[in-house]
């Protein structure tokens, strides 16, 4: 069971790397695409209080969630390819 | 300096190779001629061997390893262990060994009446090392001559090679935008000689 909480444990800190990085990644994208937006239309409202708005409306988003992938899909290719090893 | 740039990017990419054709299965057309077990204590060549706790006591070194005899189609003879992988690398979380020892053992057959087998394995063999692939899964099939399409590794390889792609391309536009200015004003500042170092810091946004 040691090499099973090994593999957890080094997979869970790759996969917070990962995470951590697609998710600074993510959320420097949408800011950038609510920065042009506001470029282009000159409104509404200040800029600052536009992306800020937009960025909050980022943190509540599926999108955002969905990054949560990262850790489920591994568990789940783990479990289908020792199914398939194993047992198929 | 040339000769080193190119033996530095050569090493790295026939490591790459070596690492996925090791890694990677592949598939043999076989027909199994024995099944035995063999005591094995891994040495230099402990790397070539599976070290997988899977419930057994690992602080001994040696044990016994289930080897797989063959004659392969094209004449030529393979050896092959089968190992449990358990939870480490490579990542076939493999721990039906003993199942497979019996399939394969079932699947025995003479020169005279053959019984050919697919052979899923991933390693090398090689006699000077006494290294063996190790045996993921067989298959009966009809004949010696069926053909396999590798899918799994045509899908993993092009997402390696798509995510590498990914990867390296965002590497270079970061570094074209953010470190190479930089670099090229730390240059700027000591041709001058005059030290202007705030010119780093005035480089914002």
């Amino acid at each position: 069971m040691l090499a099973l909480l090994r593999l957890l444990l080094i997979g869970f800190a790759v996969l917070t790397v990962i995470y951590a990085a697609i998710s600074l990644w993510s959320r420097r994208v949408r800011r950038r695409r609510l920065e042009r937006e506001w470029d282009e239309a000159q409104g509404p409202g200040s800029r600052e209080r536009f992306v800020a708005d937009g960025l909050r409306h980022y943190d509540r988003s599926l999108r955002r969630k969905l990054i949560l992938g990262v850790y489920i899909l591994p568990l789940c290719l783990i479990a289908l390819i020792t199914y398939l090893t194993n047992f198929h | 300096m040339r000769y080193v740039k190119w033996f530095v990017i050569i090493a790295f990419w026939v490591l790459v190779a070596g690492f996925l054709h090791y890694t990677l299965p592949q598939h043999d057309v076989a027909r199994i001629t024995d099944t035995y077990e063999k005591r094995i204590d891994p040495g230099e060549n402990a790397l070539f061997w599976a070290n997988a706790s899977t419930g057994e006591n690992v602080n001994l070194t040696g044990r016994d390893v289930f080897f797989i005899q063959t004659r392969l189609n094209n004449d030529k003879v393979m050896v092959y262990r089968n190992e449990d992988t358990g939870w480490g690398w490579p990542p076939y979380f493999k721990f039906d060994t003993s199942n497979l020892q019996a399939e394969a053992a079932d699947l025995r057959s003479t020169a005279a009446a053959p019984q050919w087998v697919v052979i899923k394995h991933y390693g090398w063999r090689n006699e000077f090392l006494s290294v063996y692939p190790n045996v993921v899964s067989i298959r009966p099939v009809d004949g010696p001559d069926v053909r396999i399409i590798p899918w799994l590794n045509i899908v993993l390889l092009t997402l390696l090679v798509a995510v590498s792609w990914a990867i390296w391309v965002r590497w270079r536009r970061f570094r074209e935008a953010r470190i190479d200015p930089v670099l090229e004003d730390v240059g700027d500042n000591l041709d001058e000689a005059g030290g202007r170092i705030r010119g780093l810091f005035r480089r914002k946004g």
